[in-house]
């Protein structure tokens, strides 16, 4: 009795679950299973200084793609806005900073959050299934993005007054990945110690009893949402600076499929219930171990990008699939 | 149920047949009005006869998997890859590199059926994977080049003219009407239906749900494929950029002409009324020289308002 | 306050919904402190709308409602009601399998819990250990809730709507108030000892709490009551206090099931014993097995005979009848068809190819609303309406759909203005109707039913036992599952007795009649 009483203090609590993360998650084995790989094939190169650095970078950058997503799975709906937000959010910046200086950066989060809050409220009250209408949302505001670099004349949307945020006060540490620890920090918090984390997965593992328990499930949905474009926003200047404090202008599907590659290699299974950010993490680690490791070695054609990533993200979901045995899906 | 003519509850019954007719007189009218060419050259049918055809052969097979209350991404990229293979196998094969077109085509129908019957992963990420995977597919194999066919024979599947239309034409009528035949005069299309509408009670009634998820997944990605090689004859040859654009359009179409996301309510029958809005609004909007991307913001803004419209909300208890 | 003062009592609450259907009609019932009071009836009887009155989900036309000896107005809302002491444990889809047992014990009530937006968890699980320690609970927090077996969940809940109660009432605080827990049908998933190991449990904390338990299974009402009510067609016709008189089981079956109305109905419908020695076996189970369900079922089923498994919800009844046609697939055994052996994972549609039909009477499962009745009709009936003008292509014609199912109208007199109209908008026994309509024609050799007459009226379960009789007499051999041994006795021409999953004896109508008392 007494040892137990000792593994329910929350110190324990964590060290158990990630005990448990170890135990459940093959992402943990897929990382060490890599690592030793590539370093047995390419060992010059792969462990080399900059190349550990680009994983590091790479890491923030698809981690961000997928943290907030993540809050949306747990609730068995998808949001892939997370391109579009990333997007247009950065031509919103280059548009506002001649008025508004530096902190034209903050238009990030705010756009992020008023995306997520238009897709939980359309997704919640008119009922639109949550993939098409995130995909639809995605493909507007890159159409959009792609039309005010056409519009503005220009090739690039770059601010390069924000170059200082390239500059990394650590050595070795990337400043995108210390732009990207923040929101990471906030997504585990939010998960593991807030009411909202326990709300996503219950509403996920069973809406209808979350009814039954008083939650208020429009609400938290579109919470969910929400919270998803907010964080993919904060995320977002993670992205920016790593590209160079400029933002992608043209549409490219691979891009989309790396946010939800991240989080079904991680883990959280797309009918919602459990899973979080902390896979996530995982997952993405994975996809950015498998990339940077794959291209490194001789005859892979960078130019079949997509070809990988398609039977990658296929695998993943076959991989994925025993926890949606007996559903009827869609 | 008969409801009297114009009452609120007729309309609401019959919301998704009149938005899209009243959609498309007000099109005709206001293209009309902006271009006082519209129509009336022989030319200009041919025009758009040609921008609709092979879309609308794509447009029936993604119709028939929404029917089915699933979706498929992969129609765009699997046109492209069609396209593709018939383009780059035609100098050494001739015509039989259609066959391999085609059971390229099948194969990937097939695999998106088997990933959502039986593997339960859900439609759009099933098909958003196999989408990848075919793009990919098609850059490898035509090294991401563009690739010219000046054969007049190749030309010839598209754009012999009968009675004055082009036959890519015909084969789009064809391929629409033996859809209709088969969703309305078959069981098989009644089994879609079925499983659309209630896919337990389907599964109780005898319904073979695998193999009708399968079986449709593999006729639309037929006719995507059938669309692919009547567009590559129609524009001799193919490139990278076939298909890019076509995702949004494509969906537009299907739910502008009434079709609900959620399925089991519509039918290819109203993909041709659907389709006809979309491209010759299309057309009309680069008429007026309205910059692409606003093109697309305006499809997609289309499609998502006429998929909150067309849903029909009493059938849904858990939307995800 | 004397011990036998009630602390929640309702008088004379009556409910009607849609100004028809009178769902609750002048009905009292008082809780005492530290008992468990059994409300028990058949399905329709009033029980749930009763409780559901009580946790404020529904208002009720009229009536009074005491608590503590007070009159106090009935509650709002189920926060109101739980604010003052009355909580509900529900029957099904309750807990939430992904959570770990202290989040689902305070889902919902992290207010109390947080601090500046962040959640207390030493807190949460501090107290969580002390309420499991008081209720005598042993299982790990951490745990996942789909991880527990179905009698810790229950007891889970349990323990989730005592200490919701407690919280929202700040139990420290002024008077005492003690928390009434409704338990609807809590033992339907459980298995036998479980029930036991629940009902221990319950035993237990009656010292702090009462219980009101809706039940229909009387064998364990009569174990673990202290008093109980009868409701039938909403009206509390009995009332007995265990303690004080001597009841039988046979008494209060009587009591659920009413003498009037339909006790006539079915002794005009019970199904003269024919011989079924010399007719052809159709479908014989042997050793059929699923882990957690049911064990070694064998039986044999004739033709134009119906065998009725009978026992206790939650005994696994439903599970065989579900696994014979392929709903869910049984792990060992053997079922065969004429003599012909079926894949035990084959698919419900390869089981109609074989001659079996399935007719369940739960609203919306098996039709399809928003279709028309041609329609819902010919989904099985294909080879009835379709013609092969090419040997690949069939088509079906919509004039052979339409006589189809005019036919069918005719014979089981659905009440609709044509074919066309569409299902949804018809009543249950209509809808119910059309459901077993499309077997009618389509003459399967075996078919498996499930509630056939569940939540409809008493007219409508006569036509519908005259089609089932009918459809019997023209040899079609059926198994039938159900909640009301009425049904057994009007259908069966042999009874199953099921119980925890194996078959416990096998009887005759005759004898089953006799059995029950009917």
């Amino acid at each position: 009795m007494k040892s137990e009483v000792e593994r329910l203090k929350i110190g324990s609590v964590i060290a158990a679950s990630i005990w448990r993360l170890v135990k459940v998650n093959p992402a943990v084995w897929a990382i060490v299973a890599l690592v030793v790989i590539f370093s047995a094939l390419v060992p010059d190169k792969f462990l080399s200084t900059s190349n550990l650095v680009a994983i590091l970078k790479n890491f923030a950058v698809t981690s961000m793609l997928a943290v907030g997503p993540t809050f949306v799975i747990l609730l068995g709906s998808i949001d892939v806005s997370y391109m579009g937000i990333w997007m247009f959010g950065g031509a919103l910046v280059w548009l506002l900073y001649p008025y508004l200086g530096l902190a034209s950066i903050a238009i990030y989060p705010i756009f992020g959050l008023l995306v997520g809050l238009f897709n939980g409220v359309v997704h919640v009250k008119a009922k639109v299934p949550s993939f098409i209408l995130t995909i639809a949302v995605t493909a507007v505001l890159a159409f959009l993005t792609t039309y005010v670099r056409n519009i503005s004349g220009v090739l690039t949307l770059i601010v390069p007054a924000y170059n200082f945020l390239r500059e990394s006060p650590i050595p070795y540490i990337p400043s995108p990945f210390l732009l990207a620890l923040p929101v990471i920090v906030l997504a585990l918090f939010i998960m593991f110690f807030t009411k909202l984390g326990t709300y996503f997965c219950a509403i996920g593992s069973n809406e209808e009893g979350a009814k039954l328990a008083g939650i208020n499930v429009e609400k938290y949905k579109i919470l969910a949402f929400t919270l998803s474009g907010l964080l993919t926003g904060l995320g977002s200047i993670a992205i920016f600076v790593h590209l160079g404090c400029q933002t992608r202008v043209d549409f490219d599907p691979s891009e989309l499929v790396r946010g939800l590659a991240a989080i079904v290699l991680g883990g959280t299974p797309l009918a919602g219930g459990m899973g979080g950010p902390h896979r996530t993490l995982l997952g993405a680690l994975v996809y950015v171990l498998i990339f940077n490791g794959l291209f490194l070695l001789p005859g892979v054609d960078p130019n079949h990008l997509k070809l990988y990533v398609g039977t990658l993200l296929l695998g993943a979901v076959i991989a994925a699939s025993r926890a949606l045995k007996g559903a009827l899906i869609a | 149920m008969a409801q009297a003519w114009l009452s609120r509850e007729w309309l609401q019954r019959n919301i998704n047949t009149i938005i899209p007719i009243m959609g498309f007189i007000a099109l005709v009218i206001a293209l009309r009005m902006a271009n006082p060419y519209f129509l009336t050259s022989w030319d200009s049918v041919i025009t758009l006869v040609y921008g609709m055809s092979w879309f609308l052969i794509a447009a029936c097979g993604l119709t028939l998997v929404i029917l089915m209350g699933s979706f498929d991404f992969s129609v765009p990229s699997v046109l492209k890859l069609s396209a593709m293979i018939f383009a780059v196998l035609y100098p050494s094969m001739g015509f039989s590199s259609i066959i391999v077109a085609i059971v390229v085509g099948l194969i990937f129908g097939f695999i998106n059926g088997i990933l959502l019957a039986r593997f339960n992963i859900p439609s759009f990420m099933a098909t958003l994977a196999t989408s990848m995977v075919a793009e990919g597919l098609a850059q490898v194999i035509s090294g991401g080049y563009t690739r010219m066919i000046t054969d007049p024979a190749f030309r010839a599947v598209s754009t012999t003219m009968i009675l004055g239309l082009p036959s890519i034409f015909y084969w789009a009528i064809v391929v629409w009407v033996i859809c209709i035949f088969m969703t309305f005069m078959t069981p098989f299309g009644r089994m879609i239906y079925a499983v659309g509408s209630n896919i337990v009670g389907a599964r109780l009634a005898g319904v073979n749900v695998k193999m009708v998820r399968t079986l449709v997944f593999m006729i639309c990605s037929l006719l995507a494929s059938i669309a692919g090689i009547l567009y590559a004859s129609q524009i001799q040859g193919a490139h990278m950029q076939v298909g890019v654009l076509d995702m949004i359009p494509l969906f537009a179409s299907v739910v502008v002409g009434g079709t609900a996301l959620t399925g089991g309510v519509g039918g290819v029958h109203r993909t041709l009324l659907g389709v006809l809005i979309i491209r010759w609004l299309d057309s009309g909007l680069s008429m007026l020289a309205i910059d692409l991307n606003v093109r697309m913001i305006i499809f997609g803004a289309i499609a998502i308002t006429m998929a909150i419209l067309t849903i029909d909300r009493r059938r849904i208890r858990i939307m995800k | 306050m004397g011990t036998l003062d009630p602390i929640l009592e309702v008088r004379d609450v009556s409910k009607t919904f849609d100004r028809v259907v009178r769902a609750l009609d002048n009905v009292s019932i008082m809780v005492r402190r530290n008992e468990i009071v059994s409300v028990v009836g058949e399905n329709g009887a009033g029980k749930s709308t009763l409780m559901k009155i009580l946790v404020g989900v529904y208002q009720p036309d009229s009536g009074e409602m005491y608590q503590m000896g007070r009159k106090v107005p009935f509650p709002r809302d189920p926060l109101d009601a739980l604010s003052r002491g009355i909580s509900i444990v529900y029957q099904e889809r309750g807990v939430i399998p992904h959570l770990k047992v202290y989040q689902f014990l305070f889902l919902g009530l992290e207010e109390k819990f947080t601090r500046l937006g962040r959640l207390q968890l030493g807190k949460i699980i501090g107290l969580a250990k002390s309420v499991f320690e008081e209720l005598g609970l042993k299982c790990d927090l951490a745990s996942s809730m789909y991880e527990l077996p179905p009698s810790t969940q229950k007891m889970v809940e349990i323990a989730r709507a005592i200490l919701s109660v407690r919280l929202m009432v700040g139990m420290d605080g002024e008077a005492e108030i003690i928390p009434v827990i409704i338990l609807d049908e809590p033992t339907a998933p459980l298995s036998i000892e479980e029930r036991d190991e629940l009902f221990n449990y319950l035993l237990n904390l009656k010292k702090s709490n009462s219980f009101i338990f809706v039940s229909h299974i009387i064998p364990e009402v009569m174990k673990f009551s202290d008093r109980i009510y009868v409701l039938r067609d909403g009206r509390v016709v009995a009332h007995h206090d265990l303690s004080s008189e001597k009841v039988t089981e046979d008494q209060i079956f009587r009591e659920i099931v009413g003498r009037e109305s339909y006790y006539d109905l079915w002794a005009r419908y019970v199904y003269g014993a024919g011989a079924v020695e010399g007719r052809r076996v159709v479908l014989s189970v042997r050793n059929l097995t699923k882990k957690g369900y049911f064990e070694n079922i064998s039986f044999d089923l004739h033709e134009g005979e119906c065998i009725g498994l009978f026992g206790p919800a939650g005994c696994g009844k439903s599970e065989i009848a579900k696994a014979l046609y392929g709903e869910i697939a049984a792990d060992a055994g053997e079922i065969l068809v004429d003599s012909r052996k079926v894949k035990l994972k084959s698919e419900p549609y390869a089981r109609v190819k074989l001659g079996i039909g399935y007719f369940s009477g739960e609203t919306g499962k098996e039709l399809f609303l928003f279709w028309p009745i041609r329609k819902n009709v010919s989904i099985v009936n294909f080879d009835k309406v379709t013609k092969r003008p090419l040997k690949i292509i069939s088509v079906i014609s919509f004039n052979a759909e339409r006589s189809l199912a005019e036919k069918i109208m005719k014979k089981l007199r659905i009440r609709a203005p044509n074919v066309e109209t569409e299902c949804y908008s018809l009543s249950g026994g209509n809808k119910q109707k059309v459901s077993v309509g499309k077997w009618l024609e389509k003459s399967p050799k075996i078919l498996v039913l499930e509630d056939p007459t569940i939540g409809i009226d008493v007219g409508a379960r006569e036509e519908i036992y005259e089609v089932l009789l009918e459809m019997k007499k023209n040899g079609i051999a059926m198994i039938l599952v159900s909640d009301d041994p009425k049904e057994y006795a009007i259908l069966c021409d042999k009874i199953i007795s099921i119980r925890g999953g194996v078959i416990q004896a096998t009887y005759t109508n005759e004898e089953f009649r006799r059995l029950m008392g009917l």
